[in-house]
């Protein structure tokens, strides 16, 4: 997020005039001015609303049934996995449930398209030349070879809008949940932080 | 030089409300007795001829401390740190410059109005206590440092007194806000 929300929040209009009026009902001389008054009435409203952004944490809206495969699962059962459930990845995790990485559709793409930024009409434009499906030549291949890793990986009591930054600065779709201890715990995708009340 | 610097000494908001006759009432009540404190405790000392003891800053803190009891610059960690501090800067300017009026007295006032910020113990009349150490008498000069207790220190502690007792007196009046 490049703007923080509370910096184009607008808090509720307050005028001057409600202020001179709010200063007359208070009995006693107050030695500000009603335009000093303002700018702190702004500037506490911007500081509660950061609070109050921040109090939301990941772990109310993650997915905590989260869909995983391990290292040595083979890649054809991966897809099937990811289009069965219809989701766009999944992380890898080891035999102690510690995600060592994540496989998304752009992972997949990668691979098929033999380079990282590869997309899904390249890889259509290259059948319909007639090289054959690509598909093929990584059947054989497993999780841990078309992983992301390091995964980005977020503590269940990450602010939500932290999690929001990451995504938007790295540029991923999905954030698997963990412990302090490594332990895979839950996901939070784009769509679960679009549908939760903090952006709506 | 641009525009906006001449259009900032217009002023961008207004003067706060007016108070009512009932708290203009109360400002007069309590400094009159603030500083009648203060006359008489001097009268006991100095008898009528002299004033010495009722030094012209306590006017200024019985402005904030009676007439706008909300103020931080009104609250005793201002009232009593402002004085005491400003009147020991004031003092020490005067024997620093040895005499050098012109030079001691700006100063005190500005080395005053520093070490209250500095200490949140920002009081106005503070400068004025500094100011008059350098100003005063000859009988203030004699008093040297002393000056500090004596009458400024006993003086701001008379005002502190009354305005405890008198200010909360009142249902739409409390003092202080804080202490420390």
């Amino acid at each position: 997020m490049r703007n923080e929300p509370t910096e184009t929040c607008t808090p509720v209009e307050i005028s001057d005039d409600d202020i001179y009026e709010a200063m007359r009902e208070m009995s006693g001389y107050l030695d500000i001015t009603p335009g000093d008054f303002k700018e702190v009435y702004v500037r506490a409203f911007q500081h509660a609303v950061r609070r109050l952004t921040r109090a939301m944490r990941v772990s109310t809206i993650m997915t905590t049934d989260v869909t995983s495969v391990t290292r040595e699962t083979p890649i054809r059962v991966v897809a099937e996995l990811m289009a069965e459930r219809k989701i766009s990845g999944v992380p890898v995790v080891d035999e102690d449930e510690h995600v060592v990485g994540v496989i998304s559709n752009r992972d997949f793409l990668a691979a098929l398209g033999g380079y990282r930024s590869g997309t899904l009409m390249k890889i259509v434009a290259d059948c319909l030349k007639g090289s054959g499906c690509l598909a093929v030549e990584v059947r054989d291949q497993r999780a841990e070879d078309l992983m992301t890793s390091p995964p980005v990986t977020a503590a269940p009591d990450t602010p939500i809008v932290d999690v929001a930054n990451i995504m938007a600065q790295r540029g991923i779709n999905r954030i698997p949940i963990v412990y302090p201890n490594g332990k895979l715990v839950g996901i939070v995708s784009r769509a679960d932080i679009v549908n939760s009340s903090l952006i709506g | 030089m641009r525009m906006d610097y001449f259009s900032k000494m217009k002023g961008a908001s207004k003067s706060p409300p007016p108070v009512s006759g009932w708290e203009i009432f109360l400002s007069w009540l309590g400094s009159f007795l603030g500083i009648g404190a203060i006359a008489l405790m001097n009268l006991e000392i100095n008898g009528t001829s002299d004033t010495t003891f009722v030094v012209g800053s306590f006017g200024a803190s019985a402005v904030l401390v009676y007439g706008a009891t909300k103020s931080p610059l009104s609250q005793p960690r201002n009232l009593i740190g402002g004085h005491i501090l400003s009147a020991i800067i004031g003092v020490a300017a005067f024997k620093i410059c040895q005499g050098e009026v012109w030079l001691a007295a700006p100063l005190a006032a500005s080395t005053a109005i520093a070490v209250m910020h500095a200490t949140k113990t920002l009081h106005p009349p503070g400068g004025a206590t500094a100011l008059i150490a350098v100003l005063g008498s000859d009988k203030i000069h004699a008093l040297g440092f002393l000056y500090a207790l004596f009458p400024v220190g006993v003086g701001v502690l008379v005002l502190l007194v009354v305005a405890l007792i008198f200010n909360n007196l009142w249902r739409t009046r409390c003092y202080p806000e804080y202490w420390l």
